[in-house]
């Protein structure tokens, strides 16, 4: 039930993409309103899936790596929804849906050993949950920061060509920045402040040591930073699109990387 | 009439580099005519020079070929070498020479097809020439001729720029990049009728305040009742700067009212929200190196009409409907031309039989008044009975122009006629 729930959840995911992609060419709207319906649906058997799989192992289903792919991608469609209904944001699913995509795919390559008993507890379910729609948010606030710069320059060089019909005002977009950086930034300061919590009950010797924490407390670092910049100085184009660009690499690193450094964050 | 001769270089045959280096400044131009007539033994001179054409245009009295001439002018004025301008330089005369101006004058062979200044540049050049002096016969009846030809391209077709959809263009860029206009601030910094049509729109999409500065006091009160607005000081400028989010400019000031080092300090106090500076005055009061400060735009309105350009279909069915105008101006300009030359010509051949039948009245020195007022009539007669086949022959409408000409030419030499001033 849920493998079939989500393979008709990535077929709906491919046909909103290539309508966002051929309305983006020919900017028909009958094409966006297409993408929007599938891309609802996709998103509707998405949630399907995620909660049948809970029922099915009749346990919280954002634990383990595979599930965590999967609701990545569920935070990015949401975010993409969002996006095109309250500010009709069309172009977003052409860059967001291929991502989300590959999200998906990802969950059917990457091997996983079901969860210990260990992760069976509130504070994990929290701390994943939080941290995952942190990552989809930054996710999506990165992908608005270069397309911020994208129409900018095209602004700039006084010469409307590709993007200028295609991309929503620079002040839509800086808002759409803002917001997913301040919810990515609560989310991720609430998932952390979780996640230490338990570390510190459970783990032997210092949570504090382990290099994916401290690669997650460097990204959180450097999103402060930039919300820092953006709120209080009031940044906003380049210097912002940059340092949202290295906060995502160091969300990729943390979640990717950091793990081969060894610690106490790998369970099996 | 003077032989009229047009050399000149576009964006179409030379690269930016090289107009650059022919280019005249307006303070340069009476000057630079003088020389052309003094020292080249030009009667009539103009000189058109924008930053996408050089234009030099130069009549002989004596019907020499001008473009020589022209060539020297050019290369002496700028201290140019021989070849230096080879493959750049396009030559006109008669009927190209005229439909060029008239293209030109209607914006048909800008680079933004349909643009509004090209016009009003060729008419400064024009009342320069006339102010200069250096304007004679020939070029007041083509250059005027041109004017009235890109008036009836404006008002036939849609190739033109309108008022309207330049300032509504603003409006739309302003939503670019601001996405909402409400409670955005309009700051309009001098007058005239394309920044009230853009203040007006703006408006209409929403911003919400309007501040006005002039020269003029009285007219910032006027402006700023009609806006609903504050007026400001002129010298208030930069102060209210960072509270405006659209700032219209257009002065007849000669020299940047907005610099590089003031809107810098505004972007700061403005913590980077954008600013959005439209600039249509010409010449430019806004310095352009300040479209590379982080979050400001700059658009002049040839940034706008390009805008305009890029998002008008049909552009080109408009542009043949305006060379159809063109091409038919030029036919009747050249053939009323002919006519008049025509007529000049009838009326000295005609003068010319006259005397030569007239001179008859001498060898009869004895005749009384009556008798010799019988006899003149009688010449007079005659001599317009011989003129009249003549006449017949070159006036034929159905005769072929080459032809006609041919006729015109053996009758000036056999008669010794003069061409018509």
């Amino acid at each position: 039930m849920a493998t079939l729930l989500f393979n008709a959840a990535f077929g709906f995911y491919i046909v909103g993409l290539f309508h966002s992609a051929v309305g983006f060419l020919t900017k028909k709207p009958v094409f966006f309103r297409v993408a929007f319906l599938s891309v609802l649906v996709a998103f509707c058997l998405h949630s399907g899936f995620l909660v049948v799989r809970g029922l099915e192992q009749s346990a919280f289903p954002l634990v383990e790596i595979r599930e965590l792919l999967a609701f990545f991608a569920w935070t990015v469609t949401l975010c993409f929804l969002l996006a095109h209904r309250r500010y009709g944001f069309h172009a977003l699913g052409l860059f967001l849906l291929p991502l989300v995509a590959a999200l998906m795919m990802g969950t059917v390559f990457v091997q996983a050993a079901p969860a210990p008993d260990l992760l069976r507890n509130s504070w994990v379910y929290l701390h994943t949950t939080a941290i995952f729609l942190a990552y989809g948010l930054f996710l999506v606030s990165f992908v608005i920061g270069i397309l911020y710069l994208v129409q900018e320059r095209e602004l700039k060089a006084r010469k409307p060509r590709t993007f200028y019909d295609r991309l929503p005002s620079l002040g839509v977009m800086d808002e759409l920045f803002q917001k997913s950086l301040i919810w990515g930034f609560t989310f991720m300061t609430v998932g952390l402040l979780a996640g230490i919590l338990w570390a510190g009950q459970t783990w032997s010797g210092s949570w504090y040591r382990d290099p994916k924490v401290i690669a997650a407390l460097g990204t959180w670092g450097i999103y402060l930073l930039l919300l820092y910049v953006r709120l209080s100085a009031g940044w906003r184009g380049k210097w912002v699109a940059w340092i949202s660009t290295f906060g995502f690499i160091s969300v990729l690193f943390t979640f990717l990387g950091a793990s081969y450094f060894g610690g106490q964050h790998i369970f099996e | 009439m003077n032989t009229l001769g047009l050399i000149g270089l576009s964006h179409k045959t030379a690269p930016v580099e090289v107009r650059e280096r022919v280019a005249f400044t307006e303070s340069e131009v009476p000057q630079a005519l003088g020389e052309l007539c003094r020292d080249f033994g030009f009667q009539e001179g103009l000189i058109l020079s924008t930053c996408n054409r050089v234009e030099i245009l130069g009549g002989l009295s004596n019907g020499g070929r001008p473009f020589d001439r022209l060539q020297q002018f050019v290369r002496s004025y700028h201290g140019l070498r021989e070849s230096e301008l080879d493959g750049y330089v396009y030559m006109l005369e008669e009927g190209d020479l005229i439909r060029h101006l008239f293209r030109v004058a209607s914006s048909l062979d800008s680079m933004i097809l349909g643009e509004s200044q090209i016009l009003g540049q060729l008419k400064r050049a024009y009342s320069l020439a006339c102010d200069a002096g250096t304007s004679g016969k020939s070029i007041n009846i083509v250059l005027p001729q041109a004017f009235s030809v890109a008036k009836r391209v404006r008002t036939e077709t849609k190739i033109a720029f309108s008022k309207v959809s330049v300032s509504s263009v603003a409006a739309e860029l302003a939503r670019k990049i601001f996405g909402n206009l409400e409670g955005r601030t309009v700051f309009l910094i001098g007058a005239g009728e394309m920044s009230e049509l853009a203040a007006r729109n703006l408006l209409k999409s929403g911003a919400e305040k309007i501040l006005v500065a002039n020269r003029t006091g009285r007219r910032s009160k006027t402006l700023a009742e009609q806006f609903r607005g504050t007026a400001v000081r002129f010298s208030d400028i930069e102060r209210f700067l960072p509270f405006s989010d659209i700032v219209l400019v257009s002065t007849g000031a000669g020299s940047f009212i907005l610099d590089h080092d003031m809107v810098e300090r505004t972007i700061r106090r403005r913590r980077y929200n954008p600013l959005f500076i439209i600039d249509i005055s010409v010449p430019r009061n806004v310095d352009p190196r300040i479209n590379e400060i982080e979050n400001v735009f700059v658009y002049d309105i040839d940034d706008l009409e390009s805008v305009v350009a890029a998002g008008m279909e049909d552009r080109q069915k408009e542009a043949e409907e305006a060379e159809k105008i063109v091409t038919e101006e030029l036919k009747s300009f050249l053939s009323v031309r002919e006519m008049n030359h025509l007529g000049c010509i009838i009326q000295s051949l005609r003068s010319t039989l006259e005397e030569i039948c007239l001179s008859e009245l001498k060898n009869f020195p004895d005749l009384d008044e009556k008798e010799r007022n019988q006899l003149e009539r009688c010449l007079k007669r005659t001599a317009h009975r011989i003129a009249h086949p003549l006449i017949q022959e070159i006036k034929n409408p159905l005769a072929h122009p080459v032809e006609r000409r041919r006729k015109l030419a053996v009758l000036k030499q056999a008669f010794n006629l003069k061409d018509p001033e």
